[in-house]
């Protein structure tokens, strides 16, 4: 890459790193709203799923709401011996993984191709977000019935297709390997437009100069998108990540409706688990415990990733 | 955008560009598409094996049943009710959560100040909390309160719940904005709040857009959270009213995608309007020179 | 037809009504009840199950306010499993602030001491109205936890456009030695369903549920239908010893032979009424609801007119043997934490009166009480659709005799969520019949251990 465009990008970045204001009342002002919003709704439910989670209380068992001390980790290590809260675990885990690279290599593609669109780009940012336009547990109840081995229409277009003959039922929401992939279909489907146009976003707020410098150096389109486009990206990169990670409430509502993670555990999520254990069977303190791992988790995933932004910020 | 001189070869590029998007984006929608035609066809062909695209009659019953305009069917959908409650929870949550979100995202990408990772991290975990462990307590609070079944208390927990999204895009985008710009109106004899309003805030519009576009159908489209909070008709939204469609055995698919094509109306109405603004051009030859 | 089948029911229930002194021996009017009392400024809430058909019944609302001068307050309508959630979120947290409330004998063990015992509130006569069998599974420690409303249950659902094929039944008879008739017990369910099944008349050759309390359900009627169980008189589970493996063994052949579904163990109720109605499943048992949506030629035209009914078969032939019959009702209660008890027993005497419940019933709801029975059935026969009748008989008996609720223990349903996912593991054949019913027999101990029942 020329000296004129890398100096470019080195000018803005450290320009952004040597940045110091000094006042401490201002920025106090401007987080307090947000902070007052979160420590209320988000504040208690967490203290008080804590102190419950020592318990063993149950929904229709008032008298159940009692802490003992030697008693308080009893639901803790429940869980830490129950295999099927280990498999749901690594199920979350592959979901998770799989969902949230999957999606960002295809939003990265996609927002690329929509950033060099010449015509009607309004008209499809529209069309993009139509996926989002759903509500979870529709698509939940629609992408069930598109994949039905018998009924659905996935199965019916691959016979029309000639893919498959017409006496093979594939079980999309049963096998081993399928029902995984099914649920992840939907949530990419419905998810994708959320990556996309952050990472749209992104790419058309990048600046010009950089592109037009390596325009005059005769940089290809590969290298443009390799040494401009993506590391400049990489902050976006990193929000749509997290972002994305830590959005279990979009995926419940569709596993949910799609598989309740079965059969057989095949598709059971932390989330399906622990809001069956917690209301259905009424053991919320099961429940909350189960909570707080996954919150304890999220921590420690969150901090990873901050730290990988916060490194994203420093050029080497 | 990428600058394009229009020569043959540019030409050329544009339209393959242009149609493997058109293609792309018609692919993604099919899904879509088959959930708004089953809105409007008749009874014998929901089921219909195999499965049939392209409605042999189009009908608007399924909508007729919704609004109660036929007299045979014992059940009236709350539509008004619920179109009502979604736009005010949704429009409310969207604009303030928004603003709270673009504050504080400006001061953490602007200033340094102790405990910042601290608080940074703070917000942002919140959003760890799964909606099971929410919800419960939550309406604990809220009965306690008296904020069950009212639109101000579903607006209040939207609110929180869109921040740290809101926080974490603003934060990006401020930090995409030179200093030196900012830098340039503290000069000029700006205080911080008027830089903030007069040079970061409008540069930061794409952020702002993309936010309130997520804010947005973060809470149309919600679905735990309200179903514990608003029990009555008065305060529903329409997720919930989905479930209406659901009874004891069958699912009754028409009305199910008949209400959702009402709900993607407004909703597509909002992103029109806003997503204008995710190409506000950066004008980067603000300080040049 | 439906409109010509509508006029020909009105027009003999006229005609029925107004010849009621000799057709019948009751009186010729269904009867409102619950309306004697005055309850001026009352308000009474209500949460109820909504959705569909269940609504109509609300529409009659205004008669008792008019009546009584009380104000009825629709809370919210939720769905089945909703509004047991909700119901268990609001006695949990102690926020009830309606007087009448939904209940289910599948889910009434969980509601007791949250309900009040309405024993207080109806006399002997007018209890003796309902169902006997139903009003005594739904008396808990000499505490009657609720009143019904309508009931279901399941009919054995066959073909007869294969049944009374002579060529199908000739080959049936070659095969099997056995001649072609309506299936008395599981192991000619077992023979048939493979029959036409393997011989190519229909897809598949029987259709069932596969996961969540529908399947806990279902192998539950199959194992009583048996002479098991899942739990003794010590509420030890006794579901993994030969009755349950035979038919845990069974649903695991079926599955694997294609004999059900691929889709099974992610079929609920649609899904799997959805293959009767495609005509890809020659019997099954299914529910009485499905009764006007099997019989539309709009919604399901491979089978409409083609179906018949008749009582559930018994399973195998062990001692203790019975007929299925897994069977529930939909009901009303007190919320004990009412603050209107007696206008909301007066709220509930209307809503399950003789009129209320007859115009339900022509809904196609099954009813509770006898004198509605009786009018539905003497409508039926007019219909000019044999099988609209015969249903109704059909009905009658298995609600009389073969009426089942599940086990009676507040832990029902969580039971069931540790169970199913065994079941599904052996019909997926990931696990042994025998291994995966121990298995979870364990856990079941486990959970009924927690929950205090080996305490002496």
């Amino acid at each position: 890459m020329s000296t004129q465009a890398s100096t470019q990008l080195k000018a803005n970045q450290e320009s952004n790193r040597n940045w110091q204001i000094g006042s401490r009342w201002f920025p106090f002002f401007l987080l307090l709203p947000s902070f007052v919003f979160i420590i209320i709704v988000t504040g208690f439910p967490l203290l008080y799923s804590l102190y419950v989670s020592f318990t063993p209380y149950e929904l229709l068992k008032p008298n159940s709401l009692t802490f003992e001390l030697p008693k308080a980790l009893n639901n803790y290590s429940r869980l830490l011996n129950d295999s099927v809260f280990w498999k749901s675990l690594g199920n979350t885990v592959l979901f998770l993984t799989v969902t949230v690279n999957l999606e960002y290599f295809l939003a990265l593609g996609l927002s690329q191709l929509l950033a060099q669109v010449t015509r009607g780009q309004a008209i499809m940012r529209t069309m993009l977000m139509i996926p989002m336009m759903f509500a979870p547990i529709l698509v939940g109840f629609q992408f069930r019935w598109f994949f039905n081995s018998n009924l659905g229409l996935v199965n019916n277009a691959l016979v029309s297709l000639g893919l498959i003959g017409e006496q093979t039922r594939i079980a999309w929401l049963v096998d081993e390997p399928l029902g995984m992939i099914s649920i992840i279909i939907a949530t990419i489907w419905m998810n994708l437009p959320v990556m996309t146009i952050i990472l749209l976003a992104g790419t058309l707020s990048l600046p010009q100069e950089t592109y037009e410098a390596a325009d005059v150096d005769g940089a290809s389109a590969w290298q443009k998108f390799r040494f401009i486009t993506l590391p400049l990206l990489a902050p976006f990169t990193y929000i749509a990540l997290t972002i994305r990670s830590l959005d279990v409430a979009r995926a419940f509502d569709i596993v949910r409706i799609m598989t309740d993670g079965g059969p057989a555990r095949r598709t059971e999520l932390i989330w399906t688990y622990a809001g069956r254990l917690a209301i259905e069977d009424t053991k919320f303190g099961l429940g909350s415990a189960m909570s707080w791992i996954t919150v304890i988790i999220s921590v420690a995933f969150t901090i990873y990733l901050f730290r990988q932004l916060v490194k994203s910020r420093i050029v080497e | 955008m990428i600058a394009s001189r229009v020569s043959p070869h540019r030409r050329r590029n544009a339209i393959i560009i242009n149609g493997f998007a058109w293609l792309v984006l018609i692919a993604l929608a099919l899904p879509a598409v088959w959930i708004i035609l089953t809105a409007f066809r008749s009874n014998a062909e929901i089921n219909a094996s195999p499965p049939v695209w392209i409605p042999r009659e189009i009908t608007l019953e399924a909508f007729g049943n919704m609004f109660g305009l036929n007299p045979n069917l014992q059940q009236r959908v709350a539509v008004e009710a619920y179109m009502f409650n979604s736009l005010f929870v949704a429009l409310t949550s969207t604009v303030i959560s928004v603003a709270a979100g673009t504050l504080a995202g400006y001061a953490f990408s602007r200033f340094h100040f102790r405990f910042h990772t601290a608080a940074f991290l703070a917000l942002m975990l919140s959003r760890t909390v799964p909606g099971v462990a929410l919800s419960l307590p939550l309406f604990l609070l809220f009965t306690r309160l008296g904020l069950t079944n009212n639109l101000f208390g579903l607006s209040f927990v939207y609110i929180a719940v869109n921040i740290p999204f809101a926080i974490w895009l603003m934060d990006g985008f401020f930090r995409q904005i030179p200093r030196d710009l900012t830098e340039a109106a503290y000069i000029d004899g700006c205080g911080y709040w008027s830089a903030f309003r007069r040079v970061d805030l409008p540069l930061a519009l794409p952020g702002l857009a993309t936010a309130a576009i997520f804010a947005f159908l973060a809470s149309w489209n919600e679905f735990q959270i309200v179903s514990v909070l608003a029990r009555n008709n008065a305060s529903k939204t329409f997720p919930p009213g989905l479930f209406t469609f659901t009874e004891q055995f069958t699912i009754d698919w028409r009305g199910m995608c008949a209400m959702s094509v009402l709900m993607m109306i407004p909703a597509i109405i909002f992103v029109i309007l806003t997503q204008r603004n995710l190409v506000r051009g950066l004008t980067f030859g603000a300080i040049k020179g | 037809m439906r409109k010509l089948t509508l006029i020909l029911l009105i027009t003999s229930l006229l005609a029925i009504l107004s010849f009621g002194v000799l057709a019948s021996a009751q009186d010729a009017e269904p009867q409102y009840a619950g309306l004697d009392k005055d309850l001026s400024g009352i308000n009474i809430k209500m949460l109820t199950i909504g959705g569909g058909q269940y609504e109509a019944m609300y529409q009659s609302l205004p008669v008792f306010e008019e009546a009584t001068g009380a104000t009825v307050e629709i809370v919210t309508l939720l769905d089945g499993f909703e509004i047991d959630k909700k119901l268990i979120q609001d006695y949990a947290t102690g926020a009830v602030d309606y007087d009448v409330a939904w209940n289910h004998t599948s889910f009434m063990s969980r509601y007791v001491g949250f309900v009040e015992p309405l024993n207080n509130y109806f006399t002997e006569e007018e209890l003796a109205q309902f169902s006997p069998s139903i009003i005594e599974s739904a008396t808990i420690d000499g505490n009657l936890q609720l009143i019904p409303r309508h009931a279901d249950i399941s009919a054995l659902h066959y073909r007869t456009d294969l049944y009374d094929d002579p060529d199908i039944q000739a080959k049936y008879k070659e095969a099997t030695g056995m001649d072609l008739a309506v299936p008395t017990t599981l192991e000619e369910v077992d023979a048939q369903a493979r029959f036409f099944h393997d011989n190519g008349y229909t897809k598949y050759g029987y259709g069932i549920v596969g996961k969540e309390e529908a399947v806990t359900g279902r192998f539950y009627e199959f194992l009583f239908a048996s002479g098991g169980n899942y739990f003794d008189e010590n509420w030890e589970p006794i579901f993994n010893n030969e009755i349950g493996v035979s038919v845990a063994e069974l649903l695991r052949g079926w599955y694997a032979d294609g004999i059900i579904s691929e889709d099974t163990p992610n079929l609920v109720w649609d899904g799997d009424a959805a293959n009767f109605c495609n005509g890809d499943v020659p019997i099954k048992l299914e529910w009485y609801g499905w009764y006007s949506y099997f019989q539309s030629p709009d919604s399901c035209p491979n089978v409409a007119g083609k179906f018949g009914l008749a009582r559930g078969f018994s399973g195998f032939q062990n001692e203790g043997a019975r007929p299925t019959g897994w069977a529930g009702a939909h009901a009303f209660s007190i919320t004990s934490a009412s603050q209107n008890k007696e206008a909301a027993a007066q709220l509930i005497k209307f809503l399950t009166s003789e009129r209320i419940a007859y115009e339900e019933a022509q809904l196609g709801f099954l009813p509770v009480r006898d004198d509605v029975w009786n009018r539905i059935i003497a409508d039926a026969s007019a219909s000019g659709v044999p099988l609209d009748q015969v249903r109704l008989e059909v009905a009658r008996t298995q609600i009389t005799e073969d009426f089942k609720t599940p086990p009676l223990i507040a832990e029902w349903i969580p039971f069931s969520n540790l169970f199913y996912p065994y079941l599904q593991a052996i019909m997926l054949g990931d696990v042994t019949a025998q291994a995966g019913l121990d298995a979870a027999a364990e856990e079941a101990r486990q959970l009924l251990a927690d929950a205090g029942y080996y305490d002496e």
